[in-house]
């Protein structure tokens, strides 16, 4: 007792901090301890959106009642999904009986030999259930290795183009015949001037820039550009891609560049937005909603039109962003997962709710004929955007599912900016003047990501068998 | 030699200088709390308070409460229990656990005391990301996964404490002074709460702050190692907040006002020991 005192009495003088800090922990522990613990319930769901969750849960509720089985799900976010997912992956642990991915971790997974992978192979179910046909076929392949389907596609995500409807009307220019970016820029020319003198022009065409990595990927797919085979081997330095990043990037230099850069996310890139300082803005189906949310100034402004294409004839469209859902190798209780996952992610009440409140399209083609795609949209002046994006999903270039697809994207945005520092040096504008240039930087680019694959004994075995590689 | 009227004049200009970069520094702060007071419609209005009728072409009216009210709804006082739990439990019982250690490795002499602190600085090199795999498949085999010890217990001895406090003992606390509490008849345990942690006071208060803090902004742990939602802290709660379509942010911003709220607040409690922890040995006296 004489030892608890003295011990006190020696503690006294630490500061009222530590014991505010003391009195805390036991007041937070009482209510703590205290807490009532839930039940677990049959299946676990691992997401990362509160939308889709609020969209799901009237559903799960209906089956749980209909089939006795309960399921849990848990909000996380990407990383924290990405962390727990891969922990559980490499030690070979339980992890949940379904789990939602984003595009941007979806390719960690696919790392190393197919047999490998956490999750499950739906090929065949797909195949025997008929959901193969049902889905729109460009929409798996982020999902795929090796011709094997490893998630069920949430969405589409078909791009089009989003212009200021009201600036150009005002000026008598229609973009609705524009078939390719050439025209586009020559259409929008007469509202580049500059009358309130401030050296700049008062309207620039499109909302682009070198240093969007999203918009360069958005756009380098739209034009037949390949990162990589869909088998995983890099192709980085062809012929095609050379071009590509030629031309956007003679966008953005020279006396008077076409494109402009508007931030995409910022209270300031949404008061560009509203001042028309671009006219087109790149627009997947998602981005819809956030504008409505973001800059409700644009209410009645824009309207869309397909991707201009880079030549006559070419793609008029292209694909950003996506979500999967899998079903991990370690769940016991796979046909429960597999009807769950089904309910979900072919549900005409999910398709039409996910429209209706965040513009994003279903993949299950069968869904398609909801009226819910015909309705006019007010804030694109009343055109039927749905039904617009929809008949430009099947176009949605294939994008492949290398792991070392993400990193090849930032080489490449940053040999665009190099690209662009050459322009601007050497006062050299045209793709045609760029090219080269072009083809050296995705050249390096090329051999950095077959140095970085060849790391990795799995992807260096595919490398050497594919015939690239052989620099080290 | 300056006059004292001349000394006061700059004194003047002096704290006129320091008031204008206070109120710079003070604006983010007022910024989020006018933000969490405004409806979704007004968000985007102004950067500030929203335009309306009232005094100063301010809509006064337009201010509200209701963030805060959503927030109870959907029970983040909960979150904030948990935080504050997580937190105090890491920041006092890390604080106890590495100035034990600490002052082992300072003040006695044991085979493989070497050792023990190389590996204990060894461990101050290996980033925390390379630990989650192992982390998670140690915690799952113990069965700590979705339990608070599972969060708790590999953050209540860090190697980075362990250290500080190491050399801590060694500056503060002499070997005369341990001798004489012995001759005196007093325990190791008595030696260690009645002399030592007296004598590393300052550092004691720096290091609870900055667990405190750590435990307090700690995103990744928690949402790896818990999977309950009643159980997850603060941080987790407000980043799902955050729709991956759109978001509430007048909503978010409510919720990081209550977030940063206690530990402003506990920082100014504590803000002398932090410093004087902080700069503790910078001086040679």
């Amino acid at each position: 007792m004489q030892r608890i005192a003295n011990t006190i009495l020696a503690l006294r003088g630490l500061s009222s901090g530590v014991w505010v800090i003391g009195a805390l922990f036991v007041i937070s522990a009482v209510f703590v301890l205290n807490r009532e613990q839930t039940q677990q319930g049959d299946l676990e769901f691992w997401l990362f959106s509160l939308e889709h969750e609020q969209m799901y849960i009237p559903l799960i509720k209906e089956y749980e009642q209909a089939e006795g089985l309960e399921l849990d799900t848990t909000l996380m976010s990407i990383p924290a999904i990405q962390s727990r997912m891969m922990s559980g992956f490499f030690g070979g642990l339980p992890t949940a009986d379904l789990i939602e991915i984003e595009r941007a971790v979806a390719p960690q997974v696919f790392m190393g030999p197919t047999e490998a992978i956490g999750l499950t192979d739906l090929t065949d179910m797909l195949a025997s259930e008929g959901l193969l046909e049902q889905l729109n076929t460009p929409s798996l392949s982020p999902w795929s290795v090796d011709g094997r389907v490893f998630g069920l596609p949430h969405d589409v995500h078909p791009v089009m183009l989003a212009y200021r409807a009201d600036l150009t009307e005002a000026a008598g220019i229609d973009l609705t015949q524009v078939e390719t970016w050439e025209e586009y820029f020559r259409a929008l020319r007469p509202l580049m001037k500059d009358e309130d003198g401030d050296g700049k022009p008062d309207h620039t065409p499109l909302s682009f820039w070198y240093t969007n990595q999203d918009m360069i990927e958005t756009l380098l797919l739209q034009g037949d550009g390949q990162l990589f085979t869909q088998g995983g081997t890099p192709t980085i330095d062809n012929e095609r891609n050379a071009m590509l990043i030629a031309e956007m990037a003679s966008w953005c230099v020279g006396p008077d560049p076409v494109a402009i850069y508007v931030d995409e996310w910022s209270a300031g890139g949404h008061q560009d937005k509203v001042n028309g300082v671009a006219i087109g803005y790149i627009a997947p189906d998602w981005m819809c909603s956030i504008w409505k949310m973001h800059v409700p100034g644009l209410e009645g402004k824009l309207k869309l039109i397909p991707l201009p294409a880079f030549e006559p004839g070419g793609r008029r469209t292209s694909v950003r962003g996506g979500t999967m859902l899998g079903i991990p190798k370690t769940t016991e209780q796979f046909d429960r997962a597999w009807a769950y996952a089904k309910l979900l992610y072919t549900s005409p009440e999910v398709a039409r709710q996910l429209y209706q409140e965040v513009d994003i399209i279903s993949p299950v083609k069968s869904l398609w004929d909801d009226p819910v795609y015909d309705q006019p949209d007010p804030f694109f002046m009343n055109q039927r955007k749905g039904r617009m994006y929809i008949e430009l999903a099947p176009d949605i270039p294939l994008r492949p599912s290398s792991p070392y697809n993400k990193q090849a994207a930032i080489d490449v945005r940053d040999a665009m900016g190099q690209l662009a520092d050459y322009a601007r040096v050497n006062r050299v504008y045209t793709s045609e003047e760029l090219l080269p240039k072009a083809k050296e930087l995705l050249s390096r680019v090329q051999k950095q990501t077959e140095r970085r694959m060849s790391r990795n004994a799995f992807a260096a075995e595919d490398l050497a068998a594919s015939g690239r590689g052989g620099e080290q | 030699m300056t006059s004292p009227g001349k000394r006061s004049v700059n004194k003047w200009l002096l704290h006129a200088v320091l008031a204008v970069l206070a109120v710079i520094t003070l604006i983010p702060y007022l910024w989020l709390i006018i933000a969490s007071l405004k409806g979704q419609d007004d968000f985007f209005s102004a950067i500030f308070f929203p335009p309306g009728d009232g005094p100063l072409g301010i809509g006064w009216d337009k201010l509200t409460l209701n963030n805060y009210r959503e927030l109870y709804e959907l029970g983040f006082q909960k979150n904030l229990i948990n935080s504050v739990f997580y937190s105090a439990t890491t920041a006092l019982f890390a604080t106890l656990i590495c100035a034990a250690t600490g002052f082992v490795l300072a003040k006695h002499r044991f085979r493989g005391r070497n050792l023990i602190t190389l590996v204990v600085l060894g461990a101050l090199i290996v980033p925390p990301t390379l630990l989650l795999a192992p982390g998670y498949e140690l915690l799952y085999d113990i069965g700590l996964l979705d339990t608070a010890w599972g969060l708790l217990l590999p953050l209540l001895a860090p190697a980075f404490g362990v250290f500080l406090f190491r050399q801590a003992v060694i500056q503060s606390v002499p070997d005369e002074l341990l001798e004489a509490a012995r001759i005196d008849g007093c325990s190791e345990w008595s030696i260690f709460f009645i002399v030592v942690l007296p004598l590393v006071r300052p550092m004691i208060g720096a290091f609870m702050l900055i667990t405190f803090l750590a435990m307090w902004n700690n995103f990744i742990s928690p949402q790896i190692v818990l999977q309950s939602a009643e159980k997850q802290p603060l941080s987790v709660a407000i980043s799902q907040l955050r729709g991956v379509y759109k978001t509430d942010y007048g909503l978010l911003t409510a919720a990081t006002v209550v977030s940063v709220l206690p530990v402003a607040a506990l920082f100014l409690i504590l803000q002398k020991q932090f410093i004087s922890g902080l700069t503790s040995g910078a001086v040679k006296g």
